[in-house]
């Protein structure tokens, strides 16, 4: 056991937050222990199955394999941070209009996979898709419903910029 | 029972080489930490301090300075994937950075810690030795250039020493009339550790042979490396298939030679020989 703590001082779904966590855990653990953000999952621990995917600083990552103390002044946006009160986000909405969830363990990482696809490439093609959702592993859909809600909530947010 | 772990984060070059020296031995460097994490977990490192060099100015930035290819160790991969400098003087790196594991490893992992890390596997290093790259690397004692292919020592051993810090990789960029390629076969295309990768650099004279070339082979070695066997079969030849083929077919001699039989040889052998023709096929036809 570690009997240090470090302080870090984070943006997380755009409020400020600041903690003390033990040096070495993980970003992860920083989410859903300290912070009690329990919609990111672990799957494998290693950063193979993208269930624990976050975005720092607008980017994915694997938060199982980053050091909590490298979220330190960062932004960070978890899976509750998509949707606005009781309004789901678009690719919330297009997942569970396409039939995207079975079991929802992968959920939330295939969601915020999701968001940074549409965030950097608002019109993906099937290909960008599938690179998109690449490192996230969904053991029980056969990944269809996922590609085509995807590109469903790319269409979305294509039609709600064109309202705006 | 009660340890310490203490997280460090140097505000430059300087202070982060002075810490390494006086306390190398029980500190674990951490940039992009995509490895650091799981053998922390796992119990395979329990350093005393945790040096997190992610953020230092000295290890970032790519762009070309005195006709050399500069890339900043603590240049993520997905930055690599995405330079018009990488792309333009070391085409093969955009290749391999684009097809490395998935996008959120992309934005974690470093080329620094990709090559520190000395896996056989590491994706940038057969690249890097096309390129003939070295490293800057820092000291107390000051900086001091190493080729890429010395660092490598063995499997997950590195000449790197304890209190040296790698800042940037150099390399010698393509010229407009060289070809340049990179393949690998993983298990699935996304995520999988490369059971071989290959990268190379090729131009063809007037007459259609080969005038110049460098070849690395990495993961199915324990450490990657330039095969000037292949590059000295190849050097004058009119590179057709057939003469491809029998690159190939020595190269899946040289590569048992060195890494022994193994179970997954028979499958290897074959592999190396059509990886080689894939990455090298284009030429056949190019001038």
């Amino acid at each position: 056991m570690y009997n240090n703590q470090i302080k870090i001082s984070l943006k997380i779904n755009g409020q400020e937050n600041t903690v003390h966590a033990p040096p070495d855990i993980s970003a992860l653990a920083l989410i859903r222990d300290i912070l009690k953000l329990k919609g990111s999952k672990e799957g494998c621990g290693i950063g193979e199955c993208g269930a624990c995917t976050i975005l720092v600083d607008g980017k994915s990552v694997n938060a199982c394999i980053m050091l909590a103390a490298q979220l330190d002044g960062r932004e960070v946006l978890t899976v509750e941070g998509l949707n606005n009160g009781e309004k789901l986000s678009i690719e919330q909405n297009a997942f569970l209009e396409n039939h995207a969830v079975q079991c929802g363990f992968c959920s939330s990482g295939l969601l915020m996979s999701t968001h940074a696809l549409l965030s950097e490439n608002p019109n993906p093609d099937q290909n960008d898709i599938r690179k998109a959702i690449s490192g996230n592993l969904c053991r029980c859909t056969g990944y269809h419903h996922i590609v085509k809600a995807v590109g469903e909530a790319a269409k979305q947010s294509a039609g709600d910029e064109n309202n705006e | 029972m009660n340890k310490t772990i203490e997280y460090i984060r140097p505000a430059d070059i300087n202070e982060a080489v002075n810490f390494l020296d006086l306390n190398g031995n029980n500190t674990v460097t951490i940039a992009g930490g995509t490895d650091v994490m799981i053998d922390l977990r796992s119990g395979e490192i329990s350093p005393e301090y945790l040096l997190d060099i992610s953020r230092l100015p000295d290890i970032h930035g790519i762009g070309m300075k005195d006709g050399l290819l500069h890339i900043g160790a603590g240049s993520t991969i997905n930055i690599i994937a995405r330079s018009q400098d990488v792309y333009r003087f070391a085409p093969s790196l955009t290749k391999a950075t684009e097809t490395f594991a998935v996008p959120q490893i992309r934005n974690m992992a470093t080329i620094g810690g990709n090559v520190a890390h000395c896996s056989p596997c590491g994706d940038t290093v057969p690249s890097l030795l096309v390129h003939e790259a070295y490293a800057v690397v820092h000291s107390i004692s000051g900086v001091k250039h190493i080729p890429v292919s010395d660092i490598a020592s063995g499997p997950y051993l590195t000449n790197i020493k304890k209190n040296e810090l790698i800042s940037s990789f150099v390399l010698k960029p393509v010229t407009d009339s060289q070809f340049s390629n990179f393949e690998k076969i993983g298990r699935r295309k996304a995520l999988a550790i490369s059971r071989m990768n290959m990268a190379v650099i090729l131009s063809k004279s007037n007459n259609g042979t080969v005038d110049f070339i460098r070849f690395a082979l990495g993961a199915a070695t324990p450490v990657s490396k330039r095969i000037e066997e292949i590059e000295n079969f190849l050097i004058g030849q009119k590179p057709v298939e057939k003469i491809l083929w029998q690159a190939g077919k020595k190269l899946a001699d040289i590569m048992v030679a060195i890494s022994g039989r193994r179970p997954s040889t028979i499958y290897k052998e074959k592999a190396v020989q059509g990886l080689f023709l894939r990455l090298l096929h284009p030429v056949i036809n190019c001038k």
